[in-house]
């Protein structure tokens, strides 16, 4: 896609859905969305990104090896945070018992270690999002 | 007459769980086109989270936010049990379709008679 | 700190999966070798509990220290950490034979994929059995099934497409059954905690007998469909004989094993006694067992194709565990868990034997193992010795659970069923005997009569080797074997 219109106004407004999604993503304990919602905006900045400037430019933004990385990273970082708890609380997840602070309610830094948890699951399903869109431009073009 | 009427009423979304039910598992069973067959899956995955759902509902209840006022609540677990069960069914949809892209990439038709019909052909050459 | 153990367990599978793909562009054998030690690492881990469990008995893992009727528990029995044990070693020995061949058809660059999906599968299965939680028993159970098919078309065929597209549709239909009945169960006890279900379906089940009666229904038929019992088998035979061998091996012997575990914790652990007396549940069981142990041997016979066979074969087996299931006695549960232990030894044993002649001669018909005896010996007599068992032979696994399944059909007074028994034996033997004959005393005429002994992998016959031995140990000496299941089966009752 070759025109200037779309270019300018994707390039404008990708930073903007992505901060969305970031915002989506750490509100997720005291708003509606959450790390799956936030996660999903990211990934679609990015698919709208490949639409417009073509997937070899996409896949220099966001390579398959970069994405491997994310995909087994989320979890990991998920999981660790289950460990946390058992080595703290004696506990897989233990949430405020393992010592994350509890924070004020309805204020972003609270829940203790929900908002963690949401950005593990966010990179998770924003990089998958982004694989499965290369894979299917991919599998077209081939 | 007017029991019965109000007592349908009063289970709308119950009858309407079944007979979703009933409807996806017959598009599953009976349909031979493949992508008619996950939709069937659909209907049949609604029907249970439409009936899950039901369960969480309390008549004049609210969501359930704490305000400070005395007011019932509706169940909220089933709705987020939902939520898992609607991602997983999502998953299965989309291994379901791809699926049946390399059905169609290798057999050209997404009619389940008719790969049945070449499976045959080529078991007999 | 032993408590812990069975969550580690998991998570440790689960990490393995996840880092496969960071470091697959290395050297592939770094990649197996890992793998091997986290589930060597996993099966101690799991024999230790295994031994607090039997002399501390049974505990309760809570997630995140939240009560049990708001969080997720693990419940770890002496039944959960034995069949635990149990598919780990069965696995262990699989996964050492499948790293000589995985690969059956399997492109080079997707092991990798494979030893992921294998990972998943593993950590599903694990879920699934120590879960508390009936709506986490679905979740792992829809992991269980996408892993499973997708190790079902990691072979880039034709008829692994067609054959994955009807294991996922029928499965499909029998997890959304399960979690219609988890709803209904959920609708009448407020709970989704398998143990307080329990505790509270003793007083709701007389005020809502409709509930409880279409929730046992709903959830026996959709886990009946995901482990073949009789009318629902019609995606076996084409998934497992598909799949790569080994793979085969892992889905006949274990995964839908896996299933049949669920299918009596709901029955024994979520309803009891008391509900499971009023319904007829133990009626319908024995009737579709039966009709599954006769009709799965006699489509069995009319196969051309050795996987399939082997396929069918496994569906008469599932009859003989559901028909014990259905006796509902102590005797009738403890018959049935040995099948489960045995059949999945048996038709490993089978499927890997097989799995290394087809590796090697490239050869699937059954009329083409002519001979096979002379050219791989080792193979075939591991073959053998399975496929005696599973006629029921005395001194192999098959004969003591057939013995102890006909002790239980008599104690509950259907001396019917020692007459299906006995015929479903004979059937059997029907098909499995012309392959031995033929392989040992037939000659092969397009071959050369020399004697040639084929080598394959020492990878692939040390694991042979130790199942047909594992075969004859358990036949000889089955005392503690099923006094260890006497006790699972006096626990659940």
């Amino acid at each position: 896609m070759n025109d200037i219109i779309v270019k300018t106004v994707a390039r404008i407004l990708i930073p903007f859905i992505q901060l969305y999604g970031i915002f989506i993503m750490l509100h997720g304990h005291v708003s509606p969305g959450g790390g799956f919602a936030g996660g999903a905006m990211i990934g679609t900045s990015f698919v709208l990104y490949t639409l417009v400037f073509g997937i070899d430019k996409s896949k220099k933004k966001f390579s398959e090896r970069v994405s491997e990385y994310a995909e087994s990273g989320g979890i990991l970082l998920y999981i660790a945070l289950g460990l946390i708890g058992i080595i703290m609380a004696g506990s897989f997840l233990t949430n405020i018992d393992a010592g994350f602070p509890k924070g004020t309610p309805g204020s972003m830094f609270s829940g203790g270690m929900i908002p963690l948890l949401m950005i593990g699951i966010g990179i998770k399903v924003a990089s998958t999002f982004i694989t499965l869109f290369h894979t299917l431009i991919e599998e077209e073009e081939a | 007459m007017s029991a019965l009427l109000e007592s349908v009423l009063d289970h709308i979304n119950y009858l309407g769980a079944m007979a979703l039910f009933v409807i996806g598992l017959h598009t599953v069973v009976t349909h031979s086109n493949l992508i008619k067959k996950i939709m069937g899956i659909n209907i049949m995955g609604t029907a249970v989270f439409l009936f899950f759902v039901a369960i969480g509902n309390v008549t004049d209840g609210v969501p359930p936010i704490i305000t400070g006022e005395d007011v019932i609540y509706i169940n909220p677990l089933p709705s987020v049990l939902i939520l898992t069960g609607i991602v997983v069914v999502v998953s299965i949809t989309v291994y379901s379709l791809s699926l049946v892209v390399r059905i169609y990439e290798t057999h050209g038709t997404v009619d389940q008679k008719e790969i049945a019909r070449l499976n045959d052909e080529e078991a007999g050459l | 700190m032993i408590a812990q153990l069975p969550i580690v367990s998991m998570v440790m599978l689960l990490g393995m999966a996840l880092i496969i793909p960071l470091f697959k562009r290395r050297n592939f054998s770094v990649t197996t070798s890992l793998g091997f030690v986290v589930l060597l690492a996993v099966w101690v881990l799991t024999l230790l509990v295994l031994w607090h469990v039997r002399v501390e008995g049974p505990m309760t893992y809570r997630f995140g220290n939240y009560e049990a009727f708001l969080g997720i528990e693990l419940y770890i029995d002496l039944f959960a950490v034995l069949f635990v044990f149990f598919i780990l070693s069965l696995i262990m020995v699989i996964y050492v034979y499948s790293t000589g061949d995985a690969t059956e058809g399997v492109a080079e660059k997707e092991y990798g994929r494979y030893y992921i999906l294998l990972f998943i599968l593993l950590f599903a299965m694990l879920g699934i059995i120590y879960t508390n939680d009936l709506f986490n028993t679905y979740v792992f159970m829809e992991i269980l099934s996408i892993t499973t098919v997708s190790i079902i078309s990691i072979k880039r065929k034709k008829e692994n497409y067609t054959a994955s597209f009807r294991y996922v549709m029928l499965n499909e239909i029998g997890s959304l059954s399960y979690l219609f009945g988890v709803a209904l169960l959920y609708m009448v006890t407020g709970y989704t905690n398998i143990g307080l279900v329990a505790e509270s379906i003793g007083q709701h089940w007389t005020a809502y007998p409709a509930n409880a009666t279409t929730a046992i229904g709903f959830m026996v038929v959709g886990v009946g469909i995901k482990s073949a019992v009789f009318p629902f088998h019609v995606w076996l035979p084409d998934a497992h004989s598909t799949a790569p061998s080994s793979s085969s091996a892992i889905l006949s012997a274990i995964v839908v094993k896996v299933y049949i575990l669920i299918m009596i914790k709901v029955l024994f652990r979520v309803f009891g006694l008391s509900v499971l007396d009023v319904i007829p549940v133990s009626t319908l069981l024995i009737a579709v067992a039966a009709t599954g142990m006769i009709m799965g041997s006699m489509f069995a016979m009319a196969q051309t194709d050795i996987k399939r066979m082997l396929g069918y074969s496994s569906v008469a087996q599932v009859g003989y565990i559901v028909m014990g299931i259905g006796l509902i006695s102590v005797l009738g549960l403890q018959a049935a868990l040995f099948h489960v232990v045995s059949h999945a030894l048996m038709k490993a044993a089978l499927f890997l034997s097989v799995g290394a002649i087809i590796y090697k001669k490239k050869i699937r018909k059954v009329s083409e193992f002519n001979g096979m005896g002379f050219e791989m010996p080792v193979a075939m007599v591991v073959f053998t010795i399975a496929a005696l068992g599973m006629i029921g032979v005395p001194m192999t696994t098959g004969f003591i659970s057939k013995l102890n399944l006909g002790l239980a059909a008599l104690d509950g007074g259907q001396a019917v069923l020692v007459f299906v028994l006995i015929v479903s034996g004979f059937l059997n033997a029907l098909y499995y005997l012309p392959i031995i004959i033929n392989a040992f005393l037939k000659d092969n005429p397009s071959q050369i009569r020399v004697m040639r002994v084929e080598k394959i992998p020492k990878t692939m016959l040390g694991p042979l080797v130790v199942l047909g031995a594992l075969i004859v140990y358990f036949g000889l000496f089955p005392g503690v074997l099923i006094r260890v299941l006497e006790a699972v089966a006096a626990s659940l009752l």
